[in-house]
């Protein structure tokens, strides 16, 4: 064996290495944003949650940063399961990513009519599966007014076909995440936890 | 379970769990180490691989399902099961006001207990000042209230089981009764009266009264579109925040011919007296009989019931052949004397050379227009190019949710631009959304502000079939610069409060054009105000001090167009004069009417006062007064004269129960009928798919490209619609019975995770492999 030889092999790039470096990259990169996005939705609720207690000292919306465009509307807590999230005044792709939405065209909490939040199922609502019938959801609006609601029961719909009826009388709130719960990839699914309006202002 | 990711057919049955394929978390991570290559060439085209997950169907609103409450299901009944309104209109003319009583018949023929909500169409100028529910052989008045606690009151009305009543103003001219608690086949009949002044123009009297509302695009909340409070506080908002309050439900004039039955059958009487001898009196719109007790009084009737799919028109001359240039009334009402003056000012001929006129002409392409409509348009706008003199200068725009303007900036009217824009015209074809923001805008900039050679002058037709009207005002009010904006209404069915106020807030005029028969007419009679010169710097004045005049500053008038003056006289009463000034042309005008010589007027007051609400929300558009000013003033007149406005609004309710509450009560919107004339097609695209106007639009009109390099067929940025799950929550609010749609709530976080891992896997393997084999021949 000579020299050359001998050198040549290094210079060259191994491609069994090159495979290996590309594999173990694009792993880093995958699994970065998965892990990014779960990141992503738990640093968001940090700020969500300051800007909404801005929001509720000022009564005016607070952005919980300047470039987002959209802005805390709500906190559903679940106090038995010791979980609470806020709200966003948006079901966009952009806003969902950072905490639940209220469904366009739904009445806000505690109003007459069905207040409809959506939220992932694998970050905000993954607790929505733990909730049992009975259980209490405690909203906190923007402007102050706490409205307390009693699940009533859950259901799983088609996304276009949920037969919520956000002009219903009473006071109703519906929260919505995807169907199945444990699932990986989107589908037409969706999963509701349906409650009513349990405290004295529902006046019913 | 055997797996074979990769494939989405395999993947569907091997998941087996539902219709649609879901890859379950665990069933994946057990494939992982099994099928290790195929999972990674899945994963490695992770887009694509999401992308074949079946994209869900865009929810239909066609009539079948659109807003369709349980009354309206696709059942084998179809909409024989729909609530019925049968609506009878009767309207006394007493000299210069109109005082109508529109009475609607709630019918339930199901044998459930039903809400019926009823969107209707009112003149942009009337004041509803009454509204009594009739149950049985009981009348309830009802009371005028804030709107929110109105509401409230009727709400707990329905919520206990009584009959109650809602009146409430979506636009000033569209209005929703609601009904709680109709029984199985009962009836229950609920009647507004409201007051407006007749229309006086080119020698000819009017009264307009809508029959029905024409669906409104209603541009989407998009980023482009959205709406930014003035306070600078970089909020911004949907541009029709209300948008579900004005989607009712439309038939299919195909499959539900409006006359066979009539759904909503309509019968309407006008008692006309009008104060001086009549010569014509006719419609131009819909077939009446005419009877004559006396010279001046006429009395006017359908020729039978009628559906409610156009606007219904009538018109009347004096037999002299002068027109009276002034009129004068005058009504007490408890304490106070109110005043309503029509003058129209003599014509001074134009001069030898009259100014030249640099005309900015826009039409109206989209799906609404679709039939005679565009046919109208596109021959009134021939009509208008075909007046142009050689000094004149001119453009076209053409818009439907795109834009093309013709030409850069206006052009010479010689014979070769003109001719370049018949054929540009004649082009056109209905289709499309109604996205009037943009080309408006591009119509108002003005790339010669200090120009004093040229009239600048912006005609604008449409039919106004939109929801965001209070955006266009505000872009109206901040960028007319010198331009003045003359809208043309064109259809059976135009947006009366769109054009008048966006004609006023323009300094310009409002000519509708409802029938083919008119375009002549009414043309000639708009292009005589464009030529001639304007009365302008008009000033007013009640020789009494405390007077209350509207409007507070009067706009300029055009050729053959009376000036109308509604005051609250002062402590004065009736004495003193009214002084009135300006300027037409060059030449100074002024006149002084005695104000002890009025007639007696009948519901002047409520003329005033809605006036006087008018003026509240025009100096809110010109910025002239805040939102919370505007609000006051116009509440203090609406509870004062008990009128409906966007804040109060009237509210009966029975006081004896009628609904056990064990029974279930069901919401049911009346579908309306589509203006005659309109493509049902055109407007909600062919049965199952939403159409051209609610879709998100599809590239097309490439036609209208330029063919020989003359046109510049230049797109705005188009404001696409948002498709779902975004769109599908605007289309959502429209179809209640299927439900509120939901958005997509799953990310993919665990599957490029998983990717992620896999991948890393691979390669560490991939690598220990190699490290053994190289250590092997060492």
């Amino acid at each position: 064996m000579t020299a050359t030889a001998a050198v040549a092999p290094r210079r060259r790039i191994n491609p069994r290495v090159a495979l290996a470096a590309t594999l173990v990259l694009a792993g880093l990169w995958f699994a970065g944003q998965g892990l990014w996005i779960h990141a992503k939705a738990a640093l968001a609720q940090v700020l969500l949650e300051r800007a909404f207690t801005a929001s509720l000292a000022s009564g005016q919306p607070v952005k919980p940063w300047p470039w987002m465009d959209s802005w805390p509307v709500a906190r559903i807590a679940v106090p038995r399961l010791g979980r609470s999230s806020i709200a966003l005044e948006s079901v966009s792709g952009q806003a969902l990513a950072f905490g639940p939405g209220h469904v366009s065209g739904t009445p806000a909490a505690g109003e007459p009519g069905t207040a409809v939040y959506a939220a992932h199922r694998d970050t905000q609502f993954a607790f929505l599966g733990q909730m049992r019938r009975g259980d209490e959801i405690r909203v906190t609006r923007r402007d102050g007014v706490v409205a307390r609601f009693r699940v009533t029961g859950t259901r799983v719909v088609t996304w276009d076909a949920s037969g919520i009826d956000a002009a219903a009388p009473g006071h109703h709130l519906v929260l919505s995440t995807c169907w199945p719960l444990d699932a990986v990839t989107p589908g037409p699914l969706r999963y509701l936890v349906e409650a009513e309006r349990a405290d004295e202002a529902a006046g019913e | 379970m055997s797996i074979a990711p990769n494939s989405p057919g395999a993947r569907a049955s091997a998941a087996g769990l539902t219709a649609y394929p879901a890859l379950r978390l665990a069933s994946l991570a057990s494939a992982a180490a099994a099928a290790g290559i195929a999972v990674v060439a899945f994963f490695a085209a992770s887009p694509g691989a999401r992308a074949t997950n079946p994209p869900p169907p865009v929810p239909s609103i066609s009539p079948d399902t659109a807003r369709s409450g349980s009354l309206l299901v696709k059942t084998s009944k179809g909409y024989i099961e729909a609530i019925r309104v049968d609506t009878d209109v009767d309207i006394a003319v007493s000299g210069p006001t109109a005082r109508a009583r529109v009475t609607q018949v709630f019918r339930n023929p199901t044998d459930g207990w039903i809400e019926g909500v009823y969107v209707y169409p009112l003149s942009d100028g009337s004041a509803v000042d009454s509204m009594k529910m009739v149950v049985g052989k009981r009348v309830i008045v009802a009371d005028i209230a804030e709107r929110k606690k109105a509401r409230e009151v009727y709400e707990a009305a329905r919520a206990d089981g009584r009959k109650a009543a809602l009146t409430e103003q979506e636009r000033p001219n569209i209005f929703t009764n609601s009904v709680a608690n109709i029984g199985p086949g009962e009836s229950v009949v609920v009647q507004i009266e409201y007051q407006e002044p007749v229309r006086q123009a080119d020698g000819r009297f009017s009264l307009k009264v809508p029959l029905v509302v024409a669906p409104r695009y209603n541009p989407a909340p998009v980023a482009q579109q959205v709406r930014f409070d003035d306070g600078g506080s970089g909020w911004g908002s949907d541009p029709v925040p209300d948008r579900a309050r004005i989607e009712p439900p439309v038939t299919d004039p195909r499959t539900d011919p409006p006359d066979n039955p009539i759904t909503l059958p309509v019968t309407l009487t006008v008692r006309l007296a009008a104060g001086f001898p009549l010569a014509e009196v006719a419609s131009a719109t819909h077939q009446v009989t005419v009877e004559q007790p006396a010279p001046d009084t006429r009395t006017v009737a359908l020729a039978g019931p009628v559906p409610a799919d156009r606007d219904f028109e009538l018109t009347w001359t004096p037999t002299a052949s002068k027109l009276p240039s002034v009129g004068l009334f005058r009504e007490r009402v408890g304490k106070d004397d109110y005043l309503l003056a029509f003058v129209t000012p003599p014509a001074v001929d134009a001069a030898a050379a009259p100014k030249a006129r640099d005309v900015t002409f826009v039409i109206d392409n989209s799906g609404s227009m679709g039939g005679p409509s565009m046919q109208q348009a596109k021959a009134s706008l021939i009509y208008a190019l075909d007046r142009l003199r050689p000094a004149d200068r001119f453009n076209v725009i053409r818009f439907d949710d795109t834009m093309t303007r013709l030409f850069d900036d206006t052009v010479p009217a010689d014979a070769e631009h003109l001719g370049q824009a018949k054929a540009f015209v004649l082009r056109l074809e209905a289709s499309g959304g109604t996205e009037m923001l943009a080309p408006l805008k591009a119509a108002l900039s003005d790339t010669r502000p200090h120009e004093t050679s040229h009239l600048r002058q912006v005609v604008f037709l449409t039919d106004g079939a939109i929801g965001n009207e209070q955006q266009i005002f505000e872009a109206i009010a901040r960028t007319r610069g010198r331009s003045r904006l003359f809208m043309v209404g064109i259809g059976s069915a135009p947006n009366g409060y769109l054009m008048r106020r966006a004609a006023e807030l323009g300094r310009g005029t409002f000519t509708a054009i409802s029938t083919g028969g008119q375009v002549q007419e009414r043309m000639q009679a708009l292009v005589q105000k464009l030529e001639n010169p304007a009365v302008t710097d008009i000033e007013a004045q009640l020789s009494t001090a405390d007077a209350d005049l509207t409007p507070g500053s009067v706009p300029d008038l055009y050729r053959g167009e009376p000036l109308v003056l509604a005051a609250k006289l002062g402590k004065g009463g009736a004495a003193g004069t009214l002084a009135i000034s300006g300027r037409i042309g060059d030449t100074p005008w002024s006149l002084s009417l005695p104000i002890d010589k009025a007639a007696a007027g009948r519901g002047l007051s409520k003329v005033w006062a809605r006036r006087k609400i008018d003026d509240a929300e025009v100096a809110r558009a010109m910025n002239r007064m805040t939102q919370d000013e505007a609000d006051k003033a116009v509440l203090a007149l609406a509870l004062d004269h008990h009128l409906v406005t966007r804040l109060t609004s009237l509210v009966a309710v029975d006081k004896t129960p009628s609904r056990a509450l064990d029974v279930p009560l069901t919401r049911a919107d009346v579908p309306l009928e589509l203006p005659a004339g309109w493509d049902f097609d055109k407007v909600f695209g062919p049965a199952g798919e939403p159409g051209p106007e609610r879709r998100a639009p599809v590239e097309r009109r490439a036609e209208h490209g330029d063919p020989d390099g003359i046109f510049d067929a230049r797109r705005v940025a188009r404001p696409t619609r948002p498709l779902p799950p975004r769109g599908a929550v605007v289309a959502a609010v429209a179809s209640p019975s299927q439900g509120v749609v939901l958005p997509t709530t799953a990310t993919d976080a665990e599957l490029r995770l998983m990717a992620g891992l896999v991948l890393l896997g691979l390669g560490l393997a991939v690598l220990a492999s190699g490290a053994g084999r190289r250590r092997r021949p060492a």
